[in-house]
């Protein structure tokens, strides 16, 4: 690079180092495996730097070589908090729904202990669930959910079909519902709520 | 004359369910999207499903990991420096 472009790339990326810095700390789950990703999707991003023809899409394509980095470099990379899965072997969560766990329907006066258990629970916690997903489902959601990116932009950016972007974030979602919802019994967060959830199941089924 | 809107079918509360990720998402576009909110206008159980999922993915977006990016960026200018 000359150091005009290296002026150049730094005013591109830079701006863009917080972003990077969190989708990496939500796909690793670890500060230090975090900051070294970026620091590869960096390196990557400067050696392919004069391939780049839309610079108005340095966002999405930073995003990109960041998620083919975790794909590629880091699935097999001991240390790091990975769920190996297939898609047709794993997990997914079955369908599980916080809201269909929770909700109360006919108690709508006693409150909404899904929006409760929602509002209760930590970033931390979140974050730890999100960080035991399967690693491609983990993708997606972080993308999706924490980056808001549509389906087309991930499905380019992780060269999948959307069909299956779309899957991986409903499997991912449900997943993601069914570790929260044992973090919050775990917790203590949703014993008052089940409580009310059980006795209005009963009272349903005796009248 | 105005366009009269004619849903073929109304769908389930299952097929509704399998299409609130799209549909909060933004993806699910024309007939499915209208059977869809046709839907919701008459079920209570599904419009507040569809709420609940839009609360838990607003909440995915504000989480905040509370990070110093100083040292990071001081590495990465390092980094493209070498370049």
């Amino acid at each position: 690079m000359t150091k005009e472009e290296q002026q150049e790339f730094k005013t591109l990326v830079l701006p863009h180092l917080e972003e990077l810095h969190r989708t990496a700390y939500h796909l690793c789950h670890v500060r230090c495996n975090a900051e070294d990703l970026v620091m590869e999707t960096v390196t990557k991003a400067c050696e392919k730097f004069r391939n780049l023809r839309e610079k108005t899409k340095i966002k999405h394509w930073l995003l990109r070589i960041l998620s083919n980095t975790f794909i590629s470099s880091y699935r097999s990379q001991k240390g790091l908090t990975m769920v190996e899965y297939t898609e047709t072997t794993h997990d997914d969560g079955g369908g599980f729904s916080l809201f269909a766990e929770l909700s109360q329907p006919f108690l709508l006066w006693w409150g909404n202990p899904e929006r409760e258990l929602v509002n209760k629970l930590m970033d931390e916690e979140i974050q730890k669930a999100i960080g035991e997903l399967p690693q491609e489902f983990r993708l997606a959601i972080v993308l999706c959910d924490v980056e808001g990116l549509s389906y087309d932009e991930i499905a380019t950016m992780t060269d999948v079909p959307i069909g299956t972007v779309r899957s991986r974030i409903a499997r991912g979602r449900s997943l993601l519902q069914k570790k929260l919802y044992h973090y919050a019994q775990d917790l203590g967060l949703i014993h008052a709520g089940r409580k009310i959830h059980d006795k209005a199941k009963e009272f349903q089924s005796e009248h | 004359m105005t366009k009269q809107r004619n849903f073929s079918q109304n769908i389930s509360c299952e097929e509704a369910i399998q299409r609130i990720f799209p549909y909060i998402d933004d993806y699910l576009q024309g007939t499915s999207r209208e059977e869809l909110e046709h839907h919701l206008e008459t079920c209570r159980h599904c419009f507040d499903r569809v709420e609940f999922e839009k609360l838990l993915k607003s909440r995915l977006r504000k989480l905040n990991i509370q990070q110093k990016t100083n040292l990071l960026q001081k590495k990465i200018e390092a980094i493209i420096d070498k370049f």
